[in-house]
Formats: structure tokens, C-alpha cells, sequence
């Protein structure tokens, strides 16, 4: 999976569970820059993202993950 | 010893002075002593025990849990983890918990009579200083070992460091272990950290000793006699509260953050300009930080993130719909959340005043911003103006206002605050303006000179805080004027302490609000 799939994959969850089709991630996007991405949905897009990647993300980097850049990063590691 | 005495300053100066001349790999060792030696002064000294008891656990757990990683024995982790965090509450709870535990227990009196419940009652224990602070940071630390997020420490001695740290042991902050692994590390001299240090505990002795204190004067003197002092004085009652709150709590961390700062060891901001938050939920992001952001990361989304919580919102977006099954779980989460809070201030009525009230405010406010939205588009109100900001600032004060009296009176005493500042509004007679302008006032214990000191450090608070939200630090705006103009202003902030602060043979400062959990 390369790193641009990831971003493709990860918009659509974005764009589904905050309903923005607008939404355009990028490495240094963090949660104050996308509309509605609050502490609760923080779960469910990890939940999500989880559902749609087919691992578990450790509760341990849920609360360390400081941007989609991260998560990206973390996407490819655990996707190998 | 307190954090505003004279002994904790020459405590902190020859500690800051030995602390730089001592070999860097000792520093820690000398915080540790720091610690004992302001916890002997500063509590029943034989309490430190509880903290070695918390310490030790969280020891044991963190090491056994990273030995056991791996192994076949990987599953036994979770109940070492389990162990060690019941073991530390259960603690927790019987030593702090007794406005909880003591409210049942009295009821159960009351039913049965039962001897066992008397007794229970007439149990004095007596708690280690910061309990409530220092059990929340090794409850953390263990969980980020549980996770992976940090290495166990092998040194007893400095895990008992980093809950006994003397600072943080009054009022907090709650500091997490990657932040605070500074404590081990070595440290050379800076004069900012020295300069910036001094100032930040100038301001934190300005907000309490100047401010904190004299607004206390005038809120006791009508929170004590009711009867005495109705209509507009429940008012001013009701609104010097959270200032004194504020001025209290954020002028001990102020002072805690600056002593830290002497040592070079930067610890967590607990306070944003909590005033200028447009919605209580805004203003939980900048009042008592350290504490809901432990709460978010250690309770809020494990159980977000739980099987069971993930197949209720399945089931109450199916049955409810995607917006009512959001909220369902929103309302869920955020009531144990809320609980967490209220549970950890120890009694009931911080459950009722901080927690069921904030956590209606919030789901109101949640179900019913989209028709505000809707209600400020059609008015075409300007949103972005610093009026409206103005008026939505003023509602989240009132709202913590109403909070924060139930926390300080208790559940039956702010009621009838309340209902005498309601009366003032609705029912004739009930008004009295003219305590604002003949000396009516002066009757509370504070003099022409002490309003008028209050009105200026508002002014002062108010002015350092719009430098805040530019600067990071208004200290940070003052270090680039001309030296002249500078010391000036730590001159004039000096003597203002110095002159007008209360202290001194014969008075004694009360304790912080905050210093009680």
C-alpha cells in the first residue's frame, strides 16, 4: 500500500463519518483544522479508520497521535 | 509551610542556588530532598507513607507489566494493571472519599441505626498532602506503561520524585511522565528561566495575596450571613466567587509553575483565559487543563474506544438515526467523564455543582446550538463581533458562576443564593441599589482602598491576560520593552505586593481553594 493510497482511503473515512466532502487531508493537517473533528469524533474516526484498514490502532497511539501525518505513518506500519 | 510563606521562599532560593553548583548528574537528588523537606513542613509528615505505598505499586505493576510483555503470561498484564490502579483508588477513596462514602454511610444511620455505619463515621483520616494530584499522575504513568508510550522507570527513588515533586504537591498541575522526565535530566543555568521564574511567582503572589484575599473578604462576609446580606449582595456574592476562584488557583500555579521554572523544569499551564471562552465547553479547555485533559486521555476515549461503547453507537445510529445516536453516545460518555470529575473533587456536592450541572449545560448546549446557529443567521447577527464575543463570555462566566457556588456552598445554601439573586430580578422589593453607592458595602470588611485595589487588579488581570492570547506570555510582550520601562514594571508590581498584599505577623493567608483534592 503506498502512502498515497492511505491518503485516498483515509479521506473517504473522513469525508463519511464528519459528512464534508470537502475534506483534503494532508501531513500536517491536526484536528483544529477540520470542522467538526472534536474528542469524540476523534474515536470514531479511529474506530473508523480501524473498520476500514482491517487492524486494531493501540489505545496508545490514539492518544499520542499529533497529526494525520502520524497516522499515516502508523497506517503503513501496521498495514505491513 | 505554604507556597506563599516567607520559609518556602529561602527554601526555594538556597535550593535554586545549591541546585546549580551541585554536580548535574545529583540535581534530582537534591529536588527529592526539596520535596521531603517542604512535605515535612508542609503535612503530617508520616502521610509521605501513602505516597510511598502509591509509589511502590505503580512501581511494581509498571515493571511487572513490561517483564510479562511478551511472554506467554502476556494476558496476566491487564490484571496487574487492574490491581494496581483498584489498590491505588481504593486507597484513594476511603482517605479522600469521606464527603462521598460518609453521605451514604449517614444514611445508612439514619435507616438502620446500624453501629458499624457510626462508626464509620466518626473516622478521621488523614490525608497525604496532594493525594488527589499525585495518585491521578502515577495512575497515568502506569497506564503509558501499559501502553507502550513510556519506559518503566527502574529507579524507585525517582518515580517517588515524580509524585512527590515539591511544586506541584499543593494544587497540581497533573503532570504526565514524558513531560516531567526532565526531573532526571541535567540542568545548566539560565538567567530566563531565573528572571522569567521570579516574575511568573510575583504574579502568582499578586493575584492571591492582593487580590484573591481581599475579594474573599467581601464573598465570605455575605456567603456566611445570608439573612443578613440579600439582594444585590447575593450578586456580588455570586460574581466575586469565580474571580476569587480564578485569582486563587491560577495565582497558585502561577507561583507553582514559576518555582519550577527556577530549576529548569517547565510543567503543564493549567489556565488559558478561562474568561474568555464564548462556551463552557471552550472554557474546559482552558480552566484546570491538566486535569480533563487526564480525564480525556485516560477515561473519555478508552471507553469511547471500547467494544461495548462502539456497538451502542452502532445500535443508537441504527435505531435513532446518525445525529441521535451521536449525541446518545456523546451524552453517555460524557456523563461518566463528568462523573470521573465530580467523583475526584470527593463529595457531593462538587458532583452535583461541577459535574450534573456542566454536563446539562454541555448536552443543551449541544442539542440546541444548531437552532442558535439558525436563530443568529435569520436575526443576522454578527457573530464575529466583539460584542457578541462580549456576551457570550459573560453567559459561560454566569454558567460557572452558578457551578462554581454550588462548589463552594454546597447543594442547599447556593439554592437559596440563587433564589435570592432570582428575587432581585422578579419580585418587588426585593432590590437594593443603593448598597452600591452609600457605604453598605464597606460593612463586608474591606475598605474604600481595598475596592478600589480590586477594581485595579482586574484591570491589570485583564490587560496581561489580551497580551496572553498575543504574546503566548505577557512576560514575553514586557521583555521586549527598553530596560527602563521593564523593570519599571516588575518594580511597581513588587511594591504593589510588597505594600498592599496580606501578610505578615498576626495574618495568615488562607489556604488555596485547590489545595484541599
Amino acid at each position: 500500500m503506498t502512502r498515497a493510497q492511505v491518503y485516498q482511503r483515509l479521506n473517504q473515512v473522513f469525508r463519511e463519518i464528519l459528512d464534508d466532502d470537502s475534506i483534503e487531508l494532508k501531513d500536517e493537517t491536526v484536528a483544529d483544522d477540520v470542522d467538526g473533528w472534536d474528542s469524540f469524533e476523534h474515536i470514531n474516526l479511529v474506530v473508523g479508520v480501524e473498520e476500514e484498514f482491517g487492524f486494531k490502532i493501540p489505545m496508545g497511539k490514539v492518544v499520542t497521535m499529533k497529526n494525520v501525518g502520524e497516522m499515516v505513518d502508523l497506517i503503513l506500519e501496521l498495514g505491513k | 509551610m505554604t507556597i506563599t510563606s516567607f520559609w518556602f521562599l529561602v527554601l526555594i532560593s538556597l535550593g535554586a542556588g545549591v541546585y546549580y553548583l551541585l554536580p548535574k548528574a545529583w540535581q534530582w537528588v537534591e529536588l527529592l530532598l526539596l520535596s521531603l523537606i517542604f512535605y515535612y513542613y508542609a503535612a503530617e509528615s508520616w502521610t509521605i507513607l501513602y505516597l510511598a505505598v502509591s509509589t511502590l505499586t505503580v512501581y511494581g505493576a509498571a515493571l511487572a507489566i513490561c517483564r510479562l510483555r511478551g511472554t506467554q503470561k502476556q494476558r496476566l498484564c491487564l490484571w496487574v494493571l487492574l490491581l494496581a490502579i483498584t489498590v491505588n483508588l481504593v486507597v484513594w477513596f476511603v482517605v479522600k472519599g469521606k464527603g462521598l462514602w460518609g453521605f451514604f454511610a449517614a444514611k445508612l444511620y439514619d435507616s438502620t441505626g446500624l453501629a458499624a455505619a457510626q462508626s464509620l463515621l466518626g473516622l478521621e483520616l488523614l490525608a497525604a498532602l496532594g493525594m488527589g494530584y499525585y495518585t491521578l499522575q502515577l495512575l497515568g504513568y502506569l497506564i503509558d506503561c501499559y501502553w507502550e508510550n513510556v519506559e518503566p522507570q527502574k529507579n524507585p527513588l525517582k518515580l517517588f520524585l515524580f509524585a512527590v515533586y515539591f511544586p506541584q504537591l499543593t494544587t497540581g498541575p497533573i503532570s504526565r511522565y514524558a513531560q516531567l522526565e526532565c526531573l532526571f535530566e541535567k540542568h545548566k543555568l539560565q538567567y530566563r528561566n531565573l528572571a522569567f521564574g521570579a516574575q511568573r511567582i510575583l504574579w502568582g503572589f499578586f493575584k492571591k495575596i492582593v487580590l484573591a484575599e481581599r475579594v474573599g473578604i467581601l464573598v465570605a462576609a455575605i456567603q456566611q450571613n445570608p439573612q443578613s446580606y440579600t439582594g444585590f449582595y447575593s450578586w456580588i456574592a455570586l460574581f466575586m466567587y469565580p474571580l476569587q476562584m480564578y485569582a486563587d488557583f491560577s495565582g497558585c500555579m502561577d507561583i507553582v509553575l514559576g518555582v519550577s521554572e527556577l530549576f529548569d523544569i517547565h510543567l503543564t499551564e493549567n489556565f488559558k483565559n478561562p474568561f474568555f471562552s464564548r462556551t463552557s465547553q471552550e472554557f474546559w479547555q482552558r480552566w484546570h487543563i491538566t486535569l480533563g485533559a487526564w480525564a480525556k486521555d485516560y477515561v473519555l476515549y478508552p471507553l469511547l474506544k471500547s467494544k461495548r461503547m462502539v456497538r451502542f453507537g452502532k445500535f443508537t445510529k441504527k435505531k435513532f438515526g446518525r445525529k441521535t445516536g451521536k449525541f446518545l453516545v456523546n451524552a453517555a460518555a460524557m456523563f461518566v467523564l463528568w462523573m470521573v470529575m465530580g467523583i475526584w473533587h470527593g463529595g457531593l456536592r462538587y458532583i452535583v455543582g461541577v459535574s450534573l450541572w456542566y454536563w446539562i449545560i454541555l448536552m443543551l448546549g449541544e442539542l440546541l446550538s444548531p437552532w442558535f446557529v439558525k436563530l443568529t443567521a435569520a436575526l443576522h447577527m454578527k457573530t464575529d463581533s466583539f460584542s457578541w464575543h462580549l456576551f457570550q463570555s459573560v453567559r459561560t462566566y454566569l454558567i460557572y458562576a452558578i457551578g462554581a457556588s454550588f462548589f463552594s456552598l454546597g447543594i442547599s445554601r447556593s439554592l437559596a443564593l440563587l433564589k435570592d439573586a432570582w428575587n432581585v430580578l422578579w419580585v418587588e422589593g426585593s432590590a437594593n441599589p443603593w448598597i452600591f453607592f452609600d457605604q453598605s458595602i464597606l460593612q463586608l470588611g474591606v475598605t474604600y482602598g481595598d475596592l478600589n485595589l480590586i477594581l485595579l487588579a482586574v484591570l491589570l488581570l485583564v490587560i496581561v491576560a489580551c497580551l496572553r492570547e498575543k504574546y503566548t506570555y505577557a512576560r514575553i510582550w514586557i521583555e521586549q520593552q527598553s530596560f527602563l520601562f521593564r523593570w519599571m514594571i516588575w518594580i511597581a508590581l513588587f511594591l504593589l505586593v510588597l505594600v498592599y498584599g496580606k501578610y505578615g505577623p498576626g495574618y495568615s493567608a488562607a489556604e488555596f481553594i485547590y489545595q484541599g483534592f
